[in-house]
């Protein structure tokens, strides 16, 4: 016996059901950082159309100088941090990376303490798993504990893990892999 | 006689423990040719739903399929001469009805008689890579094959486009089509929510902190369910989405968490100093993860409610991720002794009733595997060169089948 079944109800539940997002989400953070733009460009073109006056023009010659100063600070301290590199599939300090830390310390102590640092582990390709970003942050924290026992104060340290997903280099060579096998620093106001 | 026994018997001790490896033959299987009697569609798009319709059949494993498109009349009395000694002959029609609908009539001949007829439709062109699974499933169902509920469900994979960037993709598993739900961010580990695939969960690492975000995809909503230093990532999600099992860092160590969706409450259950992370629900009353408590990462168990920690995996050097189904366990594991070496990263199947391993794949980069949710198939991630790909193992068939992605790296998936 011939069975004809018209199905074409099930198929679009099966595939669109949960496909109503035509256009794909944008990411919070980045929309929030485009508004922010939008808007301070916004301000600057309400500025010259209004005439400000001298004084508000030196209030915000004044503004701009302290940003610029705090924006220095960061750059400062930026330069002088070095990343730490790591063994294969290892989370403790090599002898031959003491020395860095050591300088990163100096520094970070040096430094104004409203200054924050991130600490960003990162690891090879060999692996996209959770294990691969646990290992990265365990680097950190390896980092964190080192810095920490030289004197930087611990409420002052953040940390994340990229896993592999933060390559500086691409090659599939031992030295390339021992450069992403890292934790970075990122110096946050 | 004697054989049929031994062919029964071989199936029969197949279906107890799926970590034994059988091969089938390809010159035993049945064949089966497919004949387009398409109308309206131009040739590109007649040719590609050709190419769908037989790969799905392939990766049914249950015919030996002909690549040859055969051109004929959808109401032709007898198959095409080329077809005449074919065991079964898959003919089907396209055409546009007067909505501008994707319409697909097939039917299924064997001997001279149509065994099965089915119509199908769907709205949007761009999707008929899912009335081909539709096809597929129909068809291997009618025969009385496995359940492969798996090939209608869709994929949800994170893609890597540069250095802390990427997108979240939902796609067919064959990467045929493809539709990207959340761009412009550094978001990673996306899991299905539900059954049903309305949700998803995801890890981003676009705010101060990393934070797990819940992403409904028919409202489009995203709210924040919980945030970590260090990591945090949804590994698992209990049957009826009640519990999800997270690893993540709140002071420093990561760990595995058990959090309760109504009560939005974490339970910590993991508490070693090294890194224990990846837990998978096993029944209702245990975990599966990966800890490196050994000094090396591997595969073990514990209750949710006790402290005894259990090793269930004794072969390999680095085995760092796993999935689980039942008493099965799929996991990744380096075997080589050369740490970069070219053979490096490979699946086994291992079975909690039984000693016996299975090794599943044997070149390149096999990692992320994911059981489906009826264990008939495992996907996972293949890096192989400079290309990712999503492949997929037929276990009961030993059959692994890829499908490469065109740019970019699949950096996790779920299913």
């Amino acid at each position: 016996m011939k069975k004809t079944l018209l199905s074409s109800v099930a198929i679009a539940v099966l595939f669109f059901a949960g496909c109503s997002t035509k256009e794909p989400a944008v990411d919070e953070q980045q929309t929030q950082a485009q508004e922010q733009t939008t808007s301070q460009n916004g301000g600057e073109a309400s500025e010259v159309t209004t005439e400000q006056v001298s004084s508000d023009m030196q209030e915000v010659g004044s503004e701009t100088n302290a940003v610029d100063t705090a924006e220095q600070m960061i750059m400062n301290l930026q330069k002088k941090l070095q990343t730490v590199y790591f063994d294969f599939d290892k989370f403790n300090i090599r002898a031959d990376q003491e020395d860095k830390i050591a300088i990163d310390a100096a520094a970070a102590k040096a430094a104004p303490a409203s200054l924050k640092i991130k600490l960003e582990g990162n690891c090879d390709e060999w692996g996209s798993d959770e294990y691969n970003f646990a290992l990265g942050l365990k680097r950190a924290k390896s980092v964190k504990e080192a810095l920490v026992a030289q004197g930087v104060e611990s409420e002052r340290i953040s940390m994340v893990s990229y896993g592999e997903s933060n390559p500086v280099c691409t090659d599939h060579t031992k030295e390339c892999w021992a450069k992403n096998r890292r934790v970075d620093f990122k110096v946050l106001p | 006689m004697k054989y049929l026994l031994i062919l029964i018997m071989s199936i029969s001790l197949y279906a107890v423990d799926l970590t034994i490896e059988v091969k089938k033959q390809v010159d035993t299987l049945p064949s089966l040719a497919i004949e387009d009697a398409s109308i309206n569609y131009d040739e590109g798009f007649k040719m590609a739903f050709f190419k769908a319709l037989s790969a799905d059949m392939n990766v049914l494993s249950r015919f030996n399929v002909d690549k040859h498109r055969i051109i004929t009349y959808f109401n032709a009395s007898s198959v095409a001469v080329e077809n005449k000694d074919k065991s079964y002959v898959l003919r089907y029609k396209l055409f546009e009805d007067d909505s501008g609908k994707l319409n697909v009539e097939t039917k299924l001949i064997a001997k001279g008689t149509v065994k099965f007829e089915k119509k199908y439709k769907i709205s949007k062109k761009s999707a008929y890579i899912f009335l081909s699974h539709a096809i597929a499933y129909d068809i291997n169902k009618f025969l009385g094959g496995d359940d492969v509920s798996w090939m209608k469900r869709r994929v949800v994979f994170a893609k890597i486009v540069a250095p802390k960037k990427s997108e979240i993709v939902i796609a067919d598993y064959t990467l045929t089509y493809q539709h990207t739900i959340l761009k412009g961010g550094f978001n990673i580990f996306p899991k299905w929510a539900d059954e049903k695939q309305t949700a998803i969960y995801y890890t981003s690492l676009s705010s101060s902190k990393p934070t797990l975000k819940y992403f409904d995809i028919r409202t489009g909503k995203i709210t924040s369910v919980a945030s970590s230093d260090g990591m945090i990532v949804c590994s698992d999600v209990n049957d009826d989405g009640s519990k999800i099992l997270v690893t993540m860092s709140p002071s420093s160590q990561p760990d595995i968490y058990l959090y309760d969706i109504e009560k939005k409450s974490f339970k910590r259950l993991t508490h070693y100093g090294g890194i224990d992370v990846g837990g998978q629900f096993l029944e209702s009353d245990k975990i599966v993860f990966v800890s490196d408590r050994l000094g090396y990462p591997n595969i073990f168990q514990k209750s949710i409610d006790g402290n005894d920690v259990e090793q269930l995996v004794y072969y390999g050097k680095t085995n760092s991720a796993c999935s689980v189904w039942r008493n099965y366990i799929v996991y990744k594991a380096r075997e080589s002794s050369n740490l970069f070496s070219k053979n490096t990263f490979n699946l086994h199947l291992i079975s909690l009733n039984s000693d016996s391993i299975r090794r599943l794949t044997a070149t390149g980069i096999n990692e992320f595997p994911r059981f489906s949710r009826d264990g008939d198939a495992i996907l996972f991630i293949k890096n192989y060169k400079n290309q990712s790909a999503i492949g997929v193992i037929r276990l009961a068939y030993n059959k692994n089948y890829l499908f490469p992605l065109s740019s970019g790296r699949i950096q996790s998936l779920d299913w």
